[in-house]
């Protein structure tokens, strides 16, 4: 049977035209080219050595 | 010899390493070829499930390609039509500004944020709906169903394409105990996203068998939204070259809503009845050309074939006849010449019986008289 407060939790508002502006700045969307520039990034940090050690 | 171009990285400009590195951000380039070829395979996935009409298949197969490219515009593009056509226009509006904010020329999302900025009515009336669905969400929240099915009423009488609307409507309808409004609500639904999992849910929550999901799914819609056949096949599929079409080419892209609000309009065009009493002319124009047509290529050449031998049997008979009667002419004129080198031959032969029986008159003198004559003539 359908749970008429879950489903209702379901549902959101939905954003205006003026706040089409936020709608793009809160879609912070992380590609796969950004996580693997992040975890580059971060072991670069964790051990600073030069960067033809860490890309071999 | 000419030099090889350098290999720049798609994802910060910089130079890429020989063994396939960026010299800035150190991004590997096959892992990242990896992942746009794998964005695109969900994009033409995601293309197809929304030419099937499963919108929300295909916006699920489009958030993944924008997983693995952020910047694929062409899944931007098509995931801002999909989120327009159900309604939800700042969706869109983000996806859009965002594809041409990546690519600002050749791009279909341009387009697009022109015709809306082009019409500000339309802007307001988004605006409108999204204030009526908020204001239904709070009704429903603080238990004044009523006043929530009026703002969701008149929300969808403003889009018709709203399914959000919809399922919040059908949910409530539920909740009031009224099935066969809420089945209203939802085989609307169904039309927009075939494959809506939250309608196809609350259908067989409330015992629709599958038979009825299945007819309800394929019920077509029509083609007054902006997810227009047109619309996707200019989308295309990821292989196909990127073709902006030339503005006078344009199609409306944005359906007449308050056409839309009236029912009873009897929809005119493609799929209106057509007479075939108009095409009575055409009809006995082409049989009477076929007929033309059987007779110079059928009965024709068999008539035409007869009267030739006809013709060279009669020739042949005449011919025949011809060359009896000249070898009766020579006969015959070979007849003639021979009787008349007889009768040649018969003259002479009297001439000269005739020279021998003549008497002499050798010693007849000169002064004959003519009793003398006339008694040589009575003794001869």
């Amino acid at each position: 049977m359908i749970n008429f407060e879950e489903e209702l939790a379901r549902f959101s508002p939905i954003p205006e035209v003026n706040q089409t502006q936020d709608a793009i700045y809160n879609n912070d969307l992380k590609d796969l080219s950004d996580i693997v520039s992040q975890v580059t990034a971060e072991l670069l940090a964790k051990e600073p050595v030069s960067n033809s050690v860490v890309r071999r | 010899m000419a030099t090889a171009r350098p290999v720049l990285c798609p994802s910060c400009g910089a130079h890429v390493m020989k063994n396939g590195y960026c010299s800035q951000c150190g991004m590997n380039l096959y892992v990242l070829k990896k992942a746009y070829n794998t964005s695109n395979y969900y994009y033409n996935l995601a293309y197809d499930k929304a030419c099937a009409r499963d919108l929300s298949g295909a916006v699920d197969f489009l958030l993944l390609s924008l997983r693995y490219n952020k910047k694929n515009v062409r899944s931007r593009n098509l995931i801002g039509l999909i989120y327009y056509e159900m309604g939800e226009v700042v969706k869109a509006l983000a996806h859009w500004i965002m594809s041409a904010n990546y690519k600002p020329e050749k791009n279909l999302a341009v387009r697009y944020l022109k015709a809306l900025r082009k019409d500000p009515e339309r802007l307001d009336a988004v605006d409108r709906i999204a204030r009526k669905f908020n204001m239904a969400l709070a009704y429903a929240e603080s238990e004044n169903y009523d006043l929530a099915i009026m703002q969701l009423k008149s929300a969808i009488s403003d889009n018709p394409h709203f399914v959000q609307g919809y399922l919040l409507l059908s949910l409530l309808y539920i909740h009031a105990g009224n099935y066969e409004k809420a089945r209203v609500a939802l085989r609307r639904v169904l039309k927009i996203d075939k494959a809506n999992p939250l309608a196809l849910h609350y259908l067989r929550e409330m015992g629709t068998s599958d038979e009825i999901i299945i007819r309800m799914r394929s019920e077509s819609i029509e083609n007054d939204g902006l997810l227009s056949d047109v619309l996707l096949s200019e989308e295309g599929r990821e292989d196909d070259q990127l073709s902006v079409k030339k503005p006078e080419k344009k199609k409306p892209i944005f359906q007449e809503i308050k056409a839309k609000k009236n029912e009873n309009v009897v929809r005119t065009g493609d799929y209106s009845q057509i007479s075939l009493a108009k095409y009575s002319g055409l009809y006995v124009f082409v049989g009477l050309v076929l007929g033309v047509l059987l007779f110079y290529f059928i009965v024709m050449p068999g008539q035409t074939r007869k009267q030739k031998s006809e013709n060279e049997s009669m020739v042949k008979s005449y011919s025949e006849e011809l060359s009896d009667k000249n070898a009766k002419i020579s006969e015959q004129e070979s007849e003639i010449e021979r009787l008349k080198g007889e009768l040649e031959n018969k003259e002479l032969a009297i001439a000269t019986a005739g020279d021998a029986a003549m008497p002499d008159y050798s010693d007849v003198r000169g002064g004959m008289s003519d009793e003398d004559l006339e008694k040589m003539v009575e003794t001869e």
